[in-house]
């Protein structure tokens, strides 16, 4: 990391810090930037040196190199750190180091929750990790199917260290995405409209929205298991009248659109790379951006296509086999769209051009095995087989890796100064290429042959052993292929060809500061007219045609969109909750229920308290607008008051219900009941001490003077907790007792 | 009875559906001619009308000829007494394909006088064409008509399936209106409509969940059809229609094919705004500032 560090360290203000303590207390977004590629290189090594071990396991046939079990953790941890500490804080580092830059930007829109984005990805890593010390690392898949990960028979903690670490991760990276979406809508330079975004702007804004959609569903399922894991409930336990099939729903509900999450960014640095060594404008920018909306949609109704072999019906499959090919169909027009910006254009074949061109092949060759999954019959022969793992390989390592590499080519004289060498470039690419399609390719031929994948060994079958050994050759390539990549990362950084601010003659905004950047970005900013200002600077006299200049746009105040889409993101995760409860409520199980244990008269007198309170907040606002303090925390008090009464009036009931038996783990009513209205109280319970924060300060006259944005951010907060509660009331006391 | 025979001769006129037909006829009618006049009267006042788009006949007539195969079709007769699948697919065409086609095909019109005297009438369709009623409209349209007892209630009684017919379309044409609908300054801003139809993707699709995987019949009714025509065994036996599988059909139309809809404005809105050339936006700016002010920009 001190190489790294030093070189490409921007400009430090204060001469006196030392400077690790400069990168540990840092709020600058490129360094943050940094940290998190950092972070993800290293977890990447890791990662790595598992699949080796993985493969060297699979050197022979019936091999006893690695124990079953060690296998079984060591596929699991290869999976989870490659997805989460690998892709997605290698995607997310790249976005907060240039998206700010692409978008004419000082920094992030809250640099300090940025730092507590980037803080929560080593934190939740080594709580990973420390797995291994307390009986064993998770060795259930990344998927953790249950009920093998419940503790009857995953008893070690590791599935419990795997469910904290994914939280935290998970919630790092919603904050990291609330920021981006911030950063988007209301940091934009002026004349940066919407529309001229570049388009790794726009994929990640939309990504962003993908991960604060997608991820509540993980964290709502990983706390359920949780739940059975440590308060013996039985969500997901089908002989207590749990649903395994259930986890499998939530899971990919989360997991499918993690798929696209992994990939949209990478189609943004491809379609930021395609066309300045193409020397072309992207063809098509409507629908190379419209169809990243299209993905990120459909992406949320396909998940079921991962559970074709889980019994669903046959209905239901083709429904979803449909829904399934139709994603094809956008992802197909980037494709096209990037071949016709190649078209007819100057190419020049640099490393990053390499990598983005490998990425174009492989990621379609990636999709095609893709959609023969779509197609139910084949799904079935070719389920739980290698020729998944060739198939996500493909889409993850030869597509999103892929374009993640070229994009490190792209960008690395702009964050260090310095070129990385063409020569040990071409020799990087071309070996991880061939090591790649060495590994993976035969894969295929392993799959269709029927060899399982998540078994530790295989039996000595005419040309088993001869592919695998090809496959695992091929991996060592692809190690060699790293090492010369970070040589030349390091070699570069001390002796690379100073780049100049515009190395490769690029368009965007990053390219018209100095190579790294100064703290605050810019000095001055070029006009921004088209989606290509640095070319309109370059050729004054054939400009790109200008856009959105009839009239500014409109910017939305900061606090109020990250409280907005926080929210949003909660709303996903309380969804979940309720249709949990809706689902184990449809059936009957003995003992208490919703119509028999619930007191809905007493609870809707609560209710109204609870909405009273919006109101009253409603009033405290209003005069806080109108400069009458004494009334606002007045009102402000009574507001807290009510919130105080309804949290007691909860407290009561639970206190009534637990005296009667009624505890988590009596039944799948006392379980999701306590879940649902538990996570609401919660919430109530923060957004209390959120109010009474705000009623500190009032009583100290901080509003005075404005800050009234904090205020309204909280507000609405305090109305999404109540409005909350409505469907939370609807669903538990008035149609509970009904279902 | 085969399948032929069924689909030539199973063709409904009822009296009290056509009623609720022609009084949806009659309101379109009216905004028709309403829009129509405030054209007129823009071209007597000098102020350029905005040029009719060549879809728009095609979509007026598209729109009013699947409203009316939707009610009279053998499409209503296996809604009105055999199939649940049969219903829901009813119920999106009323909900939404017929309306966002009407109200696209509406004459633009705009508002020059928005504040001074505002009208209790203008009041009112302000308040519901707001987006938040609006949208709570058309989703809200979805879930109750699912209830278990209105859903029943629709099935067996043609009143109140006449008053479903009716209600559909005037809800769908509320939470159609900030999308399409003719007054273009009071249409949302692009962004902020992605995210108003994906909100409503949401609510179908969850709701579509629920029918699918819920274990028991959402219309009871259907289980065991009254049968008028003498079509069941035809439809259980070589249609393969088991209740479970009809119920099964019926919700992953509203969850899939519904959120299609939903996807497909989402692409044109965002193509079109993407793609538009700034003499179109120039222009829309001076027509917005002749126009009313109170026009939201994304």
């Amino acid at each position: 990391m001190n190489g790294a560090a030093a070189m490409a360290m921007p400009a430090q203000p204060a001469p006196r810090e030392s400077w690790l303590f400069g990168w540990i207390a840092t709020v600058d977004h490129k360094r943050i930037g940094i940290l998190y590629l950092f972070t993800s290189v290293v977890f990447f090594v890791i990662g790595g040196i598992q699949a080796l071990l993985i493969r060297l396991q699979l050197w022979s046939p019936n091999s006893h190199f690695l124990s079953p079990d060690a296998y079984n953790q060591m596929f699991t941890m290869h999976g989870t750190t490659m997805i989460f500490l690998v892709v997605m804080p290698t995607l997310i580092g790249l976005a907060n180091y240039f998206v700010p830059l692409m978008i004419g930007a000082r920094d992030m829109a809250f640099p300090r929750l940025n730092a507590m984005s980037y803080w929560m990805l080593p934190c939740g890593g080594l709580l990973l990790y420390f797995s291994y010390w307390t009986g064993g690392a998770p060795a259930v898949g990344w998927f953790a199917y249950a009920p093998l990960s419940e503790s009857a028979f995953s008893s070690s903690p590791g599935v419990d260290y795997w469910i904290i670490s994914l939280l935290i991760l998970g919630t790092g990276s919603i904050a990291a995405s609330i920021n981006l979406i911030a950063t988007v809508l209301c940091m934009r330079a002026p004349g940066m409209s919407m529309r001229k975004l570049p388009l790794f702007v726009w994929m990640n804004f939309i990504n962003s929205f993908l991960i604060i959609f997608a991820l509540p569903a993980l964290n709502a399922a990983i706390i359920m298991l949780l739940i059975d894991r440590t308060l013996s409930a039985n969500f997901f336990l089908p002989f207590h009248g749990g649903s395994a099939l259930l986890w499998q729903h939530f899971f990919w509900s989360f997991g499918h659109p993690e798929v696209y999450i992994m990939a949209l960014p990478a189609f943004g640095m491809i379609s930021e790379m395609i066309p300045v060594f193409s020397r072309k404008p992207i063809f098509g920018y409507p629908f190379v951006a419209a169809s990243t909306v299209a993905i990120a949609l459909l992406s949320f109704g396909v998940w079921a296509h991962h559970m074709f072999t889980s019994g669903l019906g046959h209905t239901v499959d083709l429904f979803f086999a449909a829904a399934s090919m139709l994603i094809a169909v956008p992802t197909g027009v980037k494709i096209f769209n990037w071949s016709a910006t190649m078209w007819g254009g100057a190419v020049r074949l640099t490393t990053p051009m390499l990598f983005a061109i490998a990425f174009l092949i492989q990621f379609t060759i990636g999709g095609l095995s893709g959609i023969t999954f779509a197609t139910v019959p084949i799904d079935w022969a070719t389920t739980d087989t290698y020729y998944v793992v060739a198939h996500f390989h493909y889409v993850l390592f030869g597509g999103s890796l892929f374009g993640v590499l070229g994009a490190v080519y792209y960008w690395f004289p702009k964050m260090s100064g310095r070129m990385l060498s063409e020569r040990l470039g071409k020799l990087q690419f071309w070996t991880m290429l061939i090591g790649f399609n060495l590994t993976f390719f035969v894969q295929h031929y392993l799959g269709l042959m029927g060899m399982p994948r998540r078994v530790y060994t295989y039996p000595d079958f005419p040309a088993w052993a001869v592919l695998n050994r090809l496959s695992t050759v091929g991996a060592f390539v692809m190690a060699f292929s790293v090492a010369v990549l970070l040589w030349n990362i390091l070699a570069s950084m001390r002796g690379g060809k100073l780049a100049g601010d515009n190395p490769w003659q690029a368009w965007t905004l990053e390219w018209a500061t100095t190579s790294p950047p100064p703290a605050e970005n810019f000095t001055a900013l070029p006009a921004i007219r088209s989606r290509r200002p640095l070319w309109d600077l370059a050729h004054p006299e054939s400009p790109d045609q200008p856009l959105d200049t009839a009239h500014p746009e409109k910017i939305p105040e900061k606090n109020q969109v990250s409280m907005l889409t926080f929210i949003a993101s909660e709303g996903f995760f309380f969804l979940m909750l309720i249709t949990a409860f809706i689902y184990y409520n449809f059936q009957f199980h003995s003992g208490p229920n919703a119509g028999s244990a619930l007191n809905p008269a007493l609870t809707s007198v609560y209710t109204v308290l609870l909405l009273g309170s919006s109101l009253t907040f409603w009033f405290s606002e209003r005069y806080l607008h109108r400069g009458n303090h004494h009334r606002f925390r007045l009102w402000l008090g009574l507001t807290i008051l009510l919130g105080l009464v309804f949290i007691i009036g909860q407290g009561r009931e639970y206190a009534h219900l637990l005296r009667e038996g009624v505890t988590m783990n009596r039944n799948l009513f006392a379980t999701t009941f306590f879940t649902l209205t538990g996570f609401h109280g919660l919430h109530v319970c923060v957004g209390l001490i959120g109010l009474a924060v705000l009623l500190g300060l009032g009583l100290k006259g901080q509003f005075q003077t404005g800050r009234i944005e904090a205020v309204r951010s909280l507000g609405l907060y305090w109305h999404f907790v109540d409005a909350v509660w409505i469907f939370v009331f609807t669903t538990v006391y008035l149609v509970g007792p009904h279902l | 009875m085969n399948t032929t025979q069924f689909l030539l001769t199973a063709w409904d006129w009822n009296p009290l559906v056509l009623g609720a037909f022609a009084i949806a006829l009659l309101a379109y009618g009216l905004f028709f001619f309403y829009g129509a006049a405030s054209r007129l009267a823009q071209e007597v006042g000098g102020l350029a009308a905005t040029p009719v788009s060549p879809g728009k006949p095609g979509a007026l007539a598209l729109g009013w000829t699947v409203c009316l195969l939707t009610l009279v079709s053998p499409l209503d007769v296996l809604a009105d007494n055999y199939l649940f699948s049969a219903h829901m697919l009813q119920h999106l065409l009323l909900l939404l394909i017929v309306p966002p086609l009407l109200i696209w095909s509406l004459p633009a019109w705009s508002e020059k006088k928005a504040r001074k005297n505002q009208t209790l009438w203008r009041r009112v369709g302000h308040g519901l064409t707001h987006p938040l009623p609006a949208w709570v409209a058309g989703v809200g349209a979805m879930w109750l008509w699912h209830a278990p007892a209105l859903c029943n209630a629709a099935s067996s009684s043609q009143f109140v399936h006449a008053v479903q017919v009716f209600t559909l379309l005037a809800l769908g044409a509320l939470f159609w209106w900030p999308i399409c609908g003719p007054q273009r300054n009071r249409r949302l801003p692009v962004l902020a409509g992605v995210l108003y139809l994906f909100s409503a993707c949401v609510g179908c699709t969850l709701l579509g969940i629920l029918i699918t995987f819920s274990p028991v019949q959402v219309c009871s009714i259907y289980l065991h059809p009254s049968d008028p025509l003498g079509i069941l065994p035809l439809i259980r036996n070589q249609w393969n229609m088991t209740p479970d599988i009809d119920q099964k059909i019926g919700g992953l139309l509203m969850w899939v094919p519904a959120c299609a809809v939903y996807l497909s404005v989402i692409m044109g809105m965002l193509l079109r705004w993407f793609a538009i050339g700034d003499e179109v936006e120039a222009g829309r700016a001076v027509h917005s500032l002749n126009g009313s002010s109170h026009e939201k920009i994304s």
